[in-house]
């Protein structure tokens, strides 16, 4: 016989099980090795025939104790630290961190820099989408999708490696701007003191791409049948369950609520003269979470083509003290990442680095709504549903 | 939300709120405000922010260890007049405009509980369990207040300033010593080798 523990244990007996099942409810563990959990989670299911009664999440794996690392860095360091957090959108992580740090500090970043930062987080954000729309279907049975998506995120990776020197940890944000870029330099000793030659030219090349594949993930994804079969009705999340779980991003916004912190939050980066739209659904479904994702990556292209018309001349990095100390205080600075509200809490006593940061990441309040959405469905509509929130075990676990 | 001219500014949302639930004081320095309650008006405070000032969304609750020695990292500000307390924070939004509060409460070190927020906000769950097993905070009234990320057997609570973090101490922090001089090139003698007798020993870094 099985049996859950408090934690979620399984304990065998050893008993014969085809005999002593019968009747009973049945505990199924699913992952933490599963190709549908995205890293290492573990799912501990009570199954009613196929039917899920009870489903308890087991998270920790990938648990690297951030906060507590966090506590033993400079600023400066910290930023190496953080975009390590979700890393399928490296850049994102670190807005929000190094906003806060200059908030305390009371430096106003170089103008240019702020434009560069709103650039590569939609980019981010263009890359995550791709990657969800890429492995969404994937879990719902669909292979090429992956391979469609993952070439044009390819152009975009290109773009964000050229600036930043990095693809998925960029640490390209100091305070009071941005590193001054990699690449470009005539000689090895000389670096490039701006964004390297023909950066824009690649980003509008990289945004053609993205648009034409969204346009072919409409055709071969959002219009499938099989599709629509698998994610409509699936896994709704109700409007009053989104507030009270605190669940933010594309998956707050595919249930009606229209949350997007590049609006709130109008002091973090330059998003006041971009024109863009906040994409709300419905319903609140998987297909919702899913056609959120697909328009926001046209809406971000669109933020895209504007900003790299209107980055302002001048230096990438504002004038600040050689050695970062941040005068006492505490302060919580909040981004629109990929994946929802990623925020930090500093509090600071004065010294080169914190007394304590807290890093409330998306993905964690995300996937925490799995144990209730999940009862009464059948096991492939769990996979439906967990799919479509978006999350990255790095971003859970911190 | 806007009925007073004064909400719209975060020192007026915060004095309003403050004045509404009966708080102990409240600052809103750095646009963040943290509204401070007694340990008895927790859970009402909370309820007062979500039916009363349309704060419901749950962003995050987490604590802060004030304590007067810590193991690793550096000490608090002003050591001598610090009180060792927990502070548990809480963060509440609305979801769809700015205004935003953070609840905040002390708790003595050697009577640490606190009533759980789980039927208020259902998603404090899952970071009341990770305070409880980060901090050692009880928190009364939850369903299900077991470990989170740690496992079963762990001993101890990592976030506690009391707690060692292994990797400093076996290699201290900070300084040259993050950078290791390599054995046959001292500055002594890279000075006499380039002929530039103004070496000096290295800089002290801006992190290492």
């Amino acid at each position: 016989m099985t049996q859950l523990d408090g934690r979620g244990i399984v304990e065998v007996s050893d008993g014969g099980v085809s005999v002593e099942l019968k009747g009973e409810t049945m505990t199924l563990n699913i992952g933490p090795q599963h190709p549908s959990t995205h890293g290492v989670l573990r799912l501990v299911a009570e199954v009613d025939g196929e039917r899920i009664a009870k489903l308890e999440p087991a998270i920790g794996y990938m648990h690297r104790g951030k906060e507590k690392l966090a506590e033993v860095r400079t600023y400066a360091q910290i930023t190496a630290l953080i975009n390590r957090i979700d890393w399928v959108s490296g850049f994102a992580n670190e807005v929000a961190f190094i906003r806060a740090v200059e908030q305390l500090m009371g430096v106003e970043p170089a103008p240019r820099a702020q434009m560069i930062r709103l650039i590569l987080t939609e980019l981010t954000r263009i890359s995550n989408h791709l990657v969800f729309a890429s492995s969404y279907p994937l879990e719902l049975g669909a292979f090429t999708p992956l391979m469609w998506a993952f070439r044009e995120r390819e152009h975009i990776m290109d773009v964000i490696e050229s600036a930043t020197g990095g693809r998925f940890h960029p640490n390209f944000n100091r305070v009071g701007g941005v590193k001054p870029a990699a690449g470009g330099g005539k000689t090895q000793k000389k670096v490039s003191l701006d964004l390297p030659a023909g950066f824009y030219a690649a980003v509008e090349n990289a945004m053609d791409r993205a648009e034409l594949a969204c346009d072919e993930l409409d055709d071969l994804v959002t219009g499938n049948e099989m599709i629509q079969m698998r994610a409509k009705g699936v896994g709704i999340i109700s409007y009053d369950d989104v507030i009270a779980y605190g669940i933010s991003g594309p998956n707050a916004r595919a249930s009606g609520v229209p949350t997007d912190l590049r609006k709130l939050e109008t002091g973090l980066l330059p998003y006041e003269g971009i024109d863009f739209d906040v994409i709300t659904r419905e319903n609140g479904d998987a297909f919702d979470r899913y056609l959120v994702r697909i328009l926001e990556i046209r809406e971000s292209i669109k933020i895209v083509r504007q900003a790299i018309g209107s980055v302002p001349d001048g230096p990438l990095q504002a004038k600040v003290p050689r050695v970062l100390k941040v005068p006492p205080g505490s302060i919580y600075v909040r981004a629109e990442n990929p994946k929802g509200e990623m925020g930090y809490y500093i509090v600071s006593q004065g010294g080169r680095i914190p007394y304590r940061v807290k890093i409330r990441s998306a993905s964690f309040s995300n996937i925490s709504i799995l144990s209730k959405v999940a009862v009464g469905q059948l096991i492939p509509d769990l996979v439906a549903t967990m799919g479509s929130l978006d999350f990255v075990l790095g971003d859970v676990d911190r | 939300m806007t009925d007073s001219p004064s909400e719209n500014t975060p020192e007026g949302f915060a004095a309003d709120f403050a004045a509404e639930i009966g708080a102990e004081r409240w600052t809103a320095d750095n646009d963040t405000v943290h509204v401070y309650v007694t340990r008895d008006k927790w859970v009402a405070a909370a309820t007062a922010a979500r039916d009363e000032a349309g704060l419901g969304f749950f962003s995050f609750l987490s604590a802060v260890d004030w304590a007067k020695e810590v193991a690793v990292g550096e000490p608090a500000d002003d050591v001598d007049n610090l009180v060792e307390r927990y502070e548990v924070l809480c963060r509440l939004s609305s979801a769809t405009e700015a205004s935003a509060i953070i609840l905040a409460t002390s708790l003595d070190k050697d009577d640490a509980w606190l009533d759980s927020l789980t039927s208020v906000y259902a998603g404090a769950a899952w970071h009341e369990r990770e305070t409880a097993e980060m901090f050692g905070i009880e928190f009364r009234g939850h369903p299900n207040l077991i470990h989170l990320y740690l496992p079963d057997s762990f001993e101890g609570h990592p976030l506690r300033k009391s707690f060692a973090l292994g990797a400093r101490e076996v290699k201290p922090w900070p300084g040259t010593v993050d950078v290791e001089e390599l054995p046959s090139t001292t500055n002594v003698e890279a000075a006499a080798l380039s002929g530039d007798d103004t070496a000096q020993s290295a800089p002290e870094g801006e992190g290492s």
